[in-house]
C-alpha cells in the first residue's frame, strides 16, 4: 500500500494546470483534465456521491482510510462496506463508526438504492465478476489492479464498460503521481532524446506472506487469506508488483509492447506456494526498444527501480531524479566562469584525467519534481469521485490499464511456456 | 574526441558566442571524422585496415598531420610514438597475474621505430608490418585547438579559454581582472590547491597523466600509458604538464615527456622557445612540481 503522506493539493493543481494547455496533456494524460475542469464540489445533500467498498482487507482498508480523508471536501459518503471474511467486515464497519452498512456478499450491496460507485479491492480472481455485475447494475467501478486473472475476463470487463457506459477505473495510481506526470511530460517533450531502453524491477527480502494461519500453506484458510500465493487466484508478483510498471512503461512508450519473453521459478521459498518467488521479463516495444523487469522476494539489494534510458539522459523515477548524459561542468570550469563573472584573478587548479573507468554515472542528478508530499492513491480516488460527478472519463485511462493487464497475463504465459508471447488478435482494442 | 569540450568567451554577447561556437563545433566534428580511430569511415581507420597491405592515398591534411607526428618522433627520440597502441591492447588482453603474461618484446621490436612510411610524390602512407595501428589520441586535441585558434582569429575574438577535458587547454588574450591567464597544475591529493601556476597570454597547456582518482580519493594507475622504450606500462603515478605557444606542441610533448627521464626532457626543452614542462610524481613521498 502507499504510505500516507500529507496531500498538498494546491501543488498538484499547479502541476496539472502547468501542462493543461499543452499537447502532451491531451495526448499522454487526458485523464488529468478533470482536476482543472472540476470546480468545488456542490455541497447539497442531493449532490452527495455514495460509495461502497468491496473487499476491506489490507489494500481495501487503506483505500477506505484514504477515502475518509476526502469525504467532506468532495461531498461524498461511504455508505457500504463488504467482505466475506468476518473480522475484516467487522473492522470496516467499526472504521466508519457504524455509518456504513455492512455486507458479507457483494451482490446484496449492489442492490442498494442510489449507490453511485464501488471500490473493489478483492483478490485478483474475483475482480471480473464483481466489476461486471456492478457495471451491469449501473454502478461506476474503481477496481484495484490488475484487472483479472484471465485474459478473457479482462476483455469482458472492458467490453462491459463500453456496453454500459459507466466509469471503470483501474487502480494504477502512477497515472496520478506527480513524479510520473512531470517526468513523462519531459520525456514526451524529448528532454532525454530518443529512448533506447527501459529498465525496471522490484527486489525485496520478505516471504510475501500476509497472514499466518492455522493449517499453514495449502489449507483452505491460507488459500483464502494468502490468495496471492496460489496460481488459481493470483498471477503472483507479476500482477501484484509488475503490472504497475508495465502500465507506466506503456504510458511512457505511448504504445503497448510487441512481444514479451521471460522466465520464472521458485528458488528460495519452497514452502508450498504456487507462484514464482523470482522472475525476469523482457518486453519489446515498437522501434526495437526493450524493457527489462526482474523481481525477487529473497534479496533486497536493488530495491525498487524504474529507469527510462534516453540517448541524452536517464529518468530514475523511483528516486525522483533525472540525469543528463552530459553532467554539469567540472568544478575547475565552474570556478573559472565564477571568477570571470566577478573579475577575480586567481589561479584555478585544473587537470582532467586522460582516461576514466567506464563506471556508472555518479553525479547527483536533478529532481524531476520538488516538494513531493502527495499521495497518488488519494489523487486517483479523488479523480474517481470527480469522474462520477461529471459522468465521464477519457477513454485512454481505461485503455492503458486494459493493455497493462493483458500484457501482465501474457508475461505470465511467457514464463510458464518459455515462448515469446504476442498479442492475440481477439484482445486488440 | 571522447571528452568534454568547454569554450569560454568572456566578452561576447550571447548571439555572437553562439554563432562562433557552432563554427567551432563543426570544425571539431570535421577533424574527428578524419582522424578518429573509433569512426570506421575516418582516414585513420582506413589506414589501420589497409596500409600494411598497400600504400594508401590520404588527404593533404591527414598526410601533413602524420608528418608532424613523425617530426616529433625524431625530436623526442621515439618517446612520442603514435603506433604503439597494439602494446596497450597486449596488456589489456593479459591478466595481472604474471604467470599468464608473455613478453611484449617481440611486439615492441615491430613498433618502437619509424614504421610508418611516407611517399611525398603520391601522398600515400604505408605501414612496415601488420602490427602497426595509428592512434592520434596524443595529438588530436592539440590539433583541434590549433584549428579553433584560427577560427577565433577570423572573428577577432581577443580573449578566450578553451578546454578539452581540462587536460588540453588553449588561451587567448587575458583573463578578465588580469593581464594573462592563470592555469594551475592541480594537486590531485588536495584538489583545491595548485602545485604550479602557468601564466599565459597566447598559448596552451596540456597535461598527461596515467591515473584516475578512485572513489576513496586514492590515485590509481590505470596502466593505459605504455613506455615505448620498454613496452611496459609506466608504473609511477605521474602528471606531466607542458605549456607552449602551439597547442600541438604542448599536447605532443606532455605525452612524450611522461615516459622520458627528466634529464632528457631538459635537453629537449632548453632548445625550444617558450616551452615549460612541469612534472609531478605522486609515487614519491613528498611530491612536488618539478620544472623541467
Amino acid at each position: 500500500m502507499s504510505t500516507m503522506k500529507r496531500i498538498d493539493r494546491r501543488k498538484f493543481l499547479e502541476i496539472t494546470s502547468s501542462i493543461a494547455g499543452t499537447s502532451v496533456l491531451a495526448a499522454s494524460m487526458p485523464w488529468l483534465s478533470v482536476f482543472s475542469e472540476s470546480g468545488l464540489a456542490p455541497k447539497g445533500p442531493s449532490d452527495r456521491v455514495r460509495i461502497g467498498i468491496i473487499g476491506v482487507g489490507s489494500r481495501g482498508r487503506a483505500l477506505l482510510l484514504n477515502l475518509q480523508t476526502l469525504t467532506e471536501r468532495l461531498n461524498f459518503e461511504i455508505v457500504a462496506v463488504c467482505d466475506n471474511y468476518v473480522p475484516h467486515y467487522e473492522r470496516a464497519i467499526k472504521l466508519t463508526n457504524g455509518k456504513a452498512e455492512g455486507f458479507l456478499d457483494y451482490r446484496d450491496m449492489l442492490k442498494m438504492d442510489n449507490l453511485d460507485g464501488v471500490v473493489i479491492a478483492t483478490p485478483l480472481f474475483e475482480h471480473a465478476k464483481q466489476t461486471i455485475d456492478a457495471l451491469k447494475a449501473g454502478i461506476n467501478v474503481y477496481c484495484e489492479k490488475a484487472m483479472a486473472r484471465h485474459l478473457h475476463d479482462v476483455k469482458q470487463m472492458y467490453d462491459t464498460q463500453l456496453e454500459t457506459g459507466k466509469i471503470l477505473m483501474i487502480g494504477h495510481q502512477k497515472q496520478f503521481n506527480p513524479i510520473y506526470i512531470q517526468g513523462i511530460e519531459q520525456i514526451h517533450n524529448g528532454n532525454i532524446g530518443p529512448l533506447v531502453m527501459l529498465k525496471s524491477g522490484w527486489h525485496r527480502n520478505r516471504d510475501w506472506i500476509f497472514y499466518e494461519v492455522p493449517g499453514g500453506r495449502g489449507s483452505a484458510l491460507d488459500r483464502q487469506r494468502n490468495w496471492r500465493l496460489y496460481d488459481e487466484y493470483s498471477a503472483g508478483m507479476i500482477s501484484e508488483l509488475g503490472s504497475h510498471d508495465f502500465q507506466a512503461a506503456n504510458w511512457i512508450m505511448d504504445s503497448q509492447p510487441v512481444s514479451v519473453m521471460g522466465t520464472g521459478s521458485i528458488n528460495f521459498f519452497h514452502d508450498g506456494r504456487e507462484v514464482y518467488d523470482n522472475f525476469a521479463l523482457i518486453f519489446n516495444y515498437p522501434g526495437d526498444i526493450s524493457m527489462t523487469y526482474d523481481c525477487t522476494t529473497a534479496n533486497k539489494f536493488n530495491g525498487q527501480f524504474f529507469q527510462v534510458l534516453g540517448n541524452e539522459g536517464t529518468f530514475d523515477f523511483q528516486n525522483n531524479k533525472v540525469y543528463s548524459e552530459e553532467p554539469p561542468s567540472p568544478p575547475a570550469i565552474r570556478s573559472m566562469i565564477h571568477n570571470i563573472e566577478r573579475n577575480i584573478f586567481e589561479t584555478i587548479p585544473i587537470g582532467g584525467a586522460t582516461w576514466l573507468p567506464d563506471a556508472p554515472v555518479k553525479y547527483g542528478g536533478n529532481y524531476i519534481t520538488e516538494d513531493y508530499k502527495m499521495n497518488d492513491t488519494q489523487l486517483a480516488l479523488e479523480a474517481f469521485v470527480e469522474y462520477i460527478r461529471v459522468g465521464k472519463v477519457p477513454d485512454k485511462l481505461l485503455k492503458t490499464c486494459y493493455q497493462a493487464s493483458i500484457w501482465t497475463l501474457l508475461a505470465l504465459e511467457a514464463t510458464k511456456t518459455g515462448t515469446v508471447q504476442t498479442l492475440p488478435k481477439e484482445y486488440i482494442i | 574526441m571522447g571528452t568534454r569540450f568547454h569554450l569560454i568567451l568572456p566578452d561576447l554577447d550571447d548571439d555572437t558566442a553562439e554563432f562562433v561556437f557552432i563554427k567551432v563545433q563543426n570544425e571539431v566534428n570535421r577533424i574527428e571524422s578524419k582522424i578518429s580511430r573509433f569512426l570506421p569511415d575516418s582516414e585513420i581507420s582506413l589506414l589501420n585496415r589497409t596500409a600494411f597491405s598497400k600504400p594508401v592515398c590520404v588527404s593533404t591534411e591527414v598526410y601533413e598531420a602524420l608528418k608532424v607526428c613523425h617530426h616529433y618522433f625524431d625530436l623526442t627520440q621515439g618517446a612520442f610514438n603514435i603506433s604503439i597502441r597494439p602494446l596497450l591492447q597486449f596488456w589489456a588482453n593479459n591478466t595481472n597475474n604474471s604467470e599468464h603474461l608473455s613478453d611484449p618484446a617481440d611486439l615492441l621490436n615491430k613498433l618502437n621505430k619509424k614504421c610508418i612510411n611516407f611517399d611525398d610524390a603520391n601522398q600515400t602512407i604505408s605501414f612496415d608490418n601488420e602490427h602497426v595501428e595509428i592512434d592520434l589520441g596524443g595529438f588530436g586535441k592539440g590539433y583541434a585547438l590549433g584549428k579553433i585558434d584560427t577560427i577565433l582569429d577570423d572573428y577577432s575574438i581577443e580573449n578566450a579559454f578553451i578546454s578539452f577535458g581540462e587536460s588540453s587547454i588553449l588561451t587567448r588574450g587575458c583573463q578578465p581582472g588580469g593581464d594573462y591567464w592563470k592555469i594551475g597544475v592541480k594537486d590531485y591529493k588536495n584538489p583545491n590547491q595548485a602545485l604550479h601556476t602557468f601564466s599565459i597570454n597566447e598559448g596552451s597547456v596540456s597535461t598527461s597523466s596515467n591515473f584516475f582518482v578512485g572513489d576513496d580519493g586514492k590515485l590509481r594507475n590505470h596502466r593505459h600509458v605504455i613506455n615505448p622504450f620498454t613496452g611496459y606500462p609506466v608504473e609511477d603515478i605521474i602528471t606531466l604538464s607542458v605549456s607552449a605557444e602551439s597547442p600541438v606542441t604542448a599536447e605532443i610533448l606532455s605525452t612524450a615527456f611522461l615516459v622520458l627521464p627528466e634529464n632528457e626532457v631538459r635537453s629537449i626543452t632548453k632548445n625550444m622557445k617558450n616551452v615549460t614542462a612541469v612534472k609531478v610524481n605522486y609515487s614519491t613521498g613528498n611530491y612536488e612540481a618539478a620544472i623541467l
